[in-house]
């Protein structure tokens, strides 16, 4: 038995690797893929990014003759020892030019601005849509805080690469061209300076770039950690407090980022000095021009006019190379942060039916499940069918119960009738139409489900109860009505009114501030105010108090009636009041029948039942 | 309301005394790098110049010297740049680092009374995207707006020495474009940076909770409703952030303007000195490059003064949670932890905040060491926050609580933790292995302890059936472990603590039958000589009590012995 323990929460960083990102080799091949991905994205957001980019050409061109303008009017003042009024002219094109690059200077910021927001708000449509696709039946299985983290953070983090790196990448080619073609002409042993040197920027660019790469990945992967690890401190801070632990931890959690400074400065310390050394060599250059041109000057081999024009033009030659280092690192933060989202929208979705016939049901509908054979894919245990050749018919107006012990596929086959899963063989018929042929949403139209632990929204309890608004029955007059009725019906009405803001109480996504009973009952209400004719329940009222236990039975007891019925039963009342029993197991149908036939056969279920009374359920 | 206003800004400085070296180092570094670089041009433009006119007139000038200087420039503008990048990133991660602790620590004895009306999602999103932008504050508004204030005093200064009119000139286009601008800038975008933020936390939230009830957003909701809500929420953050937009570039382009428009305003100036000889040629060039170049010192202070007002939206949010006053204060000389472990309510009264309702209401009861009380009743009649009570996680308005015949108000709250321990509905555990989960209770614990806890609470044939044993990673909100698992390992848990006193708050709920039977069969281990509350309706758990009380409404409406 090797085990060696861990004494504290703090992150164990192979396991948290592991935990966190499912080893994605990062190689170049790799890296190129999620760089090729972003670009092709980009075709998106083409024409704001070109507009960005031909302003920003449009501006490198009046800046050159800027430029121009200015020697003149040094080399007439301070050589030729012109009066100011001979340079007037001069002057006043310079203005002209100012303010036209001002405008330009806007318009590009705007433009590479909205390529960033247009291409963010498509990205998240995309992953809001995906999420959609791959169902509860996925999302069952999430982490919520990292997946949030992605879809916000993440496409956030995606921004800068569209608004800066892909138009900058483009202008640092354009203008220093554009600048070297003047500058050749008038003192070509400048323009060899500086024709030499470029090249040189993006060769180390790249070749520092590869090393910082590797390492903001990782960097990102770290503060992925440390965040999942900072929200299960906090969730946990009650649990930490009852064990005294909290303090503790706390140094952990400043040891942990610590941890994280020391990391990230490293990669900082190599991707700053990518910078530096294109800094040093556009600075050096520019000395270099300098001291060429003085000397050069100095033996009469050019006119000054010209010197000084190259002068002016060096540092604006390098000004969109320099920017590179920043847009480089704009791109690395992209590449970090695309990976999940790559991968969520590669995710492949499970099975689900593609069936698009419409359903309308004026009446509980007979249900009918046909051999249905389901097993998960991809798990370990491999071709066990998690439900195997069960037939089993549900009719109009009645209640099944489902019992079994867990793991005997009761939520599977639940998720199945609600066409979360589709079975890889066998028909679910409603009434006489095949539901692999119904579109889903329509069949789940007709159904009201009440998980085990109902998820309330961020919103007013007016907004949990009637979801959608439309839904409502066309029992009621006015949406009010509906919704009063709803609550009355899931006995929620009394404790909503005694709220001080009513049905307009704010709540939140676990339901803060209100009991486990009342969070069933505003989900009971739900139900109701959809009033649908086909029922699915999850394992009814089986964490709560007598009185809130009384006010929810009656309340499914209303709901139950004139619909047909599923419910995954745990409390012998809900069984036996049952027209029919089916108990599971492995997937398979071992029993089947009313309560007092079941009892006297004295199998599976009389054994079940024995034990559930003197459980006392 | 001004003291409101700076209550931020002044904490903010308050964080930084620690790092103020490395702060300084910093801005140091920063005036060295602006200096440099408008010392290269300068130079640059004389040195060519004086040149160009040694070379046409055949005078002798001494060239070595402003050469030297140029490389020497460029070495020390790069340099200084990398290490002041590094020592504002350094100061930076350092704050960060003891603010995550800080903030961690002071949540603390806010837990869990103060907190409940959050949500772990909401709270996670402020403290990390509020901690981070914080960043902002040292990177990118104190190191630049220090930077530029010695770096334009310098500058000044040196073109007085040329010309007052020039550095006059030089002067207010410094004001117009890292003050001025920088401040409107910053008026117009204060609305926007706060409502970034507010907009970023609402879509993690969105998203979190789409998540974890796309099923009964699948059934009960309008998918149209729904794909329209998301657009929304992504429109309303990123019209702020194109307001943001608007006013950046609109600043950034002014401010080009300016700068550029200055330098030529000293073009002009000098030209008029050079005609009346009080400059030669090449110091006209130099002053034309130095104007230009000088306004690199304030290029960053738009952006820094923007950032400004993200970073008092995240500090205001921050301090807001922490000021919260602890729903129980600690006593200034608490006693030592009693020996005797009888347990008395006495007409213990509570009322919630808010609440004109008695939660509890002169509630008495009263256990000899090792018996056991069973609370019954409906949901919000009491039996949780007797609970809250006796854990200190509440105070209570009348009456006293006494544990071996010491109040509960004398003793601290880690004191009376540390004699009990819970058992309840809702287990956490960690995201981490399961023998991290059960050390949390006992670090020293040995292995055989560990064994034998586990093997009490039933659950140590599971344990070492998972792939891994105890190292098993048990998953966020424990995925791998399923929820009979989860109780036992609480259980075991509970029983390394060893604490005198249990209470069992609904520990069996929503367990199937099977499960619960084992759960209960621990539970009774668990509970072995010593003194119990035991809040359940299950009649298995309450035979094990040897009073039983009925609440309803904050009162016991029924005793029972057994």
């Amino acid at each position: 038995m090797v085990h060696t323990p861990c004494r504290s929460m703090s992150l164990q960083s192979d396991a948290y690797a592991h935990m966190t990102n499912p080893a994605v080799p990062k190689d170049k091949e790799h890296t190129r893929h999620l760089d090729l991905w972003l670009r092709a994205e980009a075709k998106l957001v083409r024409h704001p990014l070109n507009a960005a980019i031909i302003l920003g050409s449009f501006n490198g061109f009046l800046l050159i003759a800027q430029c121009w303008l200015l020697a003149n009017v040094l080399n007439d003042t301070a050589i030729n020892h012109q009066p100011l009024s001979s340079v007037w002219g001069y002057i006043a094109g310079i203005i002209g030019l100012f303010i036209l690059r001002a405008g330009l200077n806007f318009g590009n910021q705007r433009f590479a601005f909205e390529a960033g927001a247009q291409l963010r708000t498509e990205l998240r449509a995309q992953l809001f849509a995906k999420i959609d696709l791959l169902g509860p039946a996925w999302s069952r299985q999430q982490r919520s805080g990292a997946v949030a983290t992605e879809v916000v953070d993440g496409v956030e983090a995606l921004e800068k690469y569209y608004s800066l790196y892909l138009p900058q990448i483009q202008l640092a080619v354009i203008i220093p061209a554009a600048i070297l073609v003047f500058v050749f002409p008038f003192d070509w042993v400048s323009g060899l300076i500086l024709a030499i040197t470029a090249p040189l920027l993006p060769v180390f660019m790249i070749i520092i770039g590869k090393q910082t790469e590797k390492l903001n990945q990782e960097q990102w992967q770290s503060l992925a950690r440390m965040g999942a690890h900072f929200f299960d401190m906090i969730e946990g801070l009650t649990t930490l407090k009852l064990f005294n632990a909290a303090r503790r931890e706390a140094q952990f959690i400043g040891r942990i980022a610590d941890d994280y400074r020391l990391q990230t400065m490293k990669v900082l310390r190599i991707a700053f000095l990518s910078s530096m050394v294109l800094e040093f060599l556009a600075a050096l250059s520019i000395a270099m021009v300098a001291v060429y041109v003085g000397f050069r000057l100095m033996y009469g081999d050019i006119h000054y006019l010209n010197g000084i024009f190259v002068l002016l033009l060096a540092p604006e030659f390098y000004l969109p190379l320099r920017g590179m280092g920043t847009q480089f690192h704009a791109r690395m933060d992209a590449l970090g942060a695309v990976e999940p989202i790559i991968d969520l929208l590669d995710t492949e979705p499970p099975a689900h039916s593609t069936g698009t016939q419409p359903l309308s049901l004026t009446a509980a509908p007979d249900l009918r499940f046909e051999a249905i054979e389901f097993s998960y894919p991809g798990l370990e245990s491999g071709n066990t069918p998690v439900i195997h050749r069960l037939h089993l018919t549900l009719a109009a107006n009645t209640q099944t119960a489902l019992v079994g012990v867990s793991g005997a596929g009761k939520t599977t086959l639940s998720q199945i009738l609600l066409g979360f899963l589709k079975p890889q063989s066998g028909e679910i018929w409603i009434n006489d139409k095949r539901l692999s042929a119904i579109d889903p949403a329509a069949w789940q139209a007709q159904i009201a489900w009440l998980p085990q632990n109902p998820t309330l929204f961020h919103g007013t309890l007016a907004e949990n109860i009637a979801m959608d608004p439309k839904s409502s029955g066309p029992k009621f007059s006015g949406h009010g009505d509906a919704l009063r009725a709803a609550a009355a019906n899931a006995h929620a009405l009394d404790f909503i009114e005694r709220l001080p803001q009513g049905f307009d109480t704010l709540v939140g996504e676990r339901g803060q501030g209100l009991s486990g009973g009342e969070i069933q009952r505003i989900a009971l209400a739900r139900a109701f105010y959809k009033d649908a004719p086909v029922i699915i329940l999850d394992e009814p009222s089986a964490s709560l108090d007598p009185e809130s236990e009384r006010l929810i039975t009656e309340a499914i007891d209303r709901l139950t009636t004139e619909r047909t019925v599923l419910v995954i039963a745990h409390r012998l009342a809900t069984i036996e009041r049952s027209g029919q029993i089916v108990v599971l197991e492995g997937g398979q149908i071992i029993e089947q029948g009313e309560h007092d036939t079941l009892l006297a056969r004295n199998g599976s279920y009389a054994r079940l039942f024995r034990q559930y009374r003197s459980d006392g359920l | 309301m001004n003291t409101k206003k700076h209550r931020e800004l002044r904490w903010l400085i308050s964080l930084t005394r620690p790092y103020l070296g490395w702060m300084l180092a910093g801005v140091l570094l920063a005036t060295v790098v602006i200096i440099s670089n408008v010392a290269l041009l300068a130079v640059s433009g004389w040195f060519i110049t004086a040149m160009a006119i040694s070379g046409l007139t055949g005078t002798v000038i001494n060239y070595f010297t402003p050469a030297a200087a140029i490389r020497g420039l460029a070495i020390s503008r790069t340099v200084g740049r990398y290490l002041e990048r590094l020592v504002t990133h350094e100061a930076t991660f350092k704050l960060l680092a003891g603010l995550r602790q800080w903030f961690f620590e002071h949540l603390e004895p806010l837990a869990p009374a103060r907190l409940q009306y959050l949500q772990g999602g909401d709270l996670l999103s402020r403290i990390r995207a509020d901690i981070d932008s914080l960043e902002n504050a040292y990177l990118r508004i104190f190191t630049p707006t220090l930077a530029a204030l010695s770096a334009s005093l310098l500058m000044v200064l040196f073109l007085l020495f040329w010309s007052p009119a020039i550095a006059l000139a030089n002067l207010v286009g410094l004001i117009l474009a890292g003050l001025v601008l920088p401040l409107i800038a910053l008026r117009l975008g204060m609305h926007s940076g706060k409502a970034m933020v507010q907009a970023r936390s609402d879509l993690r939230q969105r998203t979190s909770e789409t998540l974890r009830g796309l099923a009964e957003l699948t059934l009960y909701g309008n998918p149209t409703q729904r794909i329209a809500q998301i657009q929304t929420e992504n429109t309303a953050l990123v019209a702020p952030q194109r307001q943001q937009n608007r006013i950046d570039a609109a600043s950034g382009a002014l401010s080009g303007l300016i700068s550029q428009l200055t330098g030529l305003g000293v073009v002009v100036l000098a030209i008029g000195l050079v005609q009346g000889s009080v400059l030669n040629g090449p110091e006209l060039v130099m002053l034309a490059f130095f104007a230009t170049a000088s306004f690199e010192a304030v290029a960053a202070l738009p952006v820094a003064f923007r950032a400004f007002g993200e970073t008092q939206s995240a500090a205001q949010r921050i301090l807001d949670l922490v000021d919260a006053e602890p729903a129980v204060t600690e006593p200034l000389t608490p006693r030592p932890a009693p020996t005797q472990f009888d347990l008395e309510f006495n007409h213990v009264s509570l009322r919630y905040p808010g609440s004109s309702q008695w939660a509890l209401n002169h509630i008495s009861f009263k256990l000899t060491a090792g018996q056991k009380l069973a609370v019954r009743g409906a949901s919000g009649s009491g039996k949780t926050s007797i609970t809250n009570l006796l854990l200190k996680f509440w105070d209570f308005e009348t009456g006293d609580i006494r544990i071996g015949g010491c109040s509960i108000r004398e003793l601290n709250g880690d004191t009376l933790r540390s004699l009990c321990t819970v058992v309840s509905q809702q287990v956490h555990l960690f995201n981490t292995t399961v023998a991290a989960n059960l050390y949390l209770a006992k670090p020293d614990a040995s292995l055989d302890e560990l064994y034998e806890a586990c093997r009490t609470a039933a659950i140590l044939d599971e344990i070492l059936a998972l792939p891994q044993g105890f190292d098993t990673e048990v998953g966020e909100a424990a995925t791998q472990v399923s929820g009979g698992q989860m109780r036992r390992i609480a259980i075991a848990r509970a029983l390394l603590k060893n604490a005198p006193i249990v209470i069992l708050d609904e520990p069996t709920e929503g367990l199937d039958a099977t499960t619960e039977q084992a759960v209960t069969s621990a539970l009774e281990h668990l509970l072995i000589g010593r003194t119990a509350l035991i809040i359940s309706h299950r009649p298995t758990l309450l035979t094990l009590a040897d009073q039983i009380i009925m609440m309803d409404r904050g009162k016991v409406i029924a005793v029972d012995h057994v």
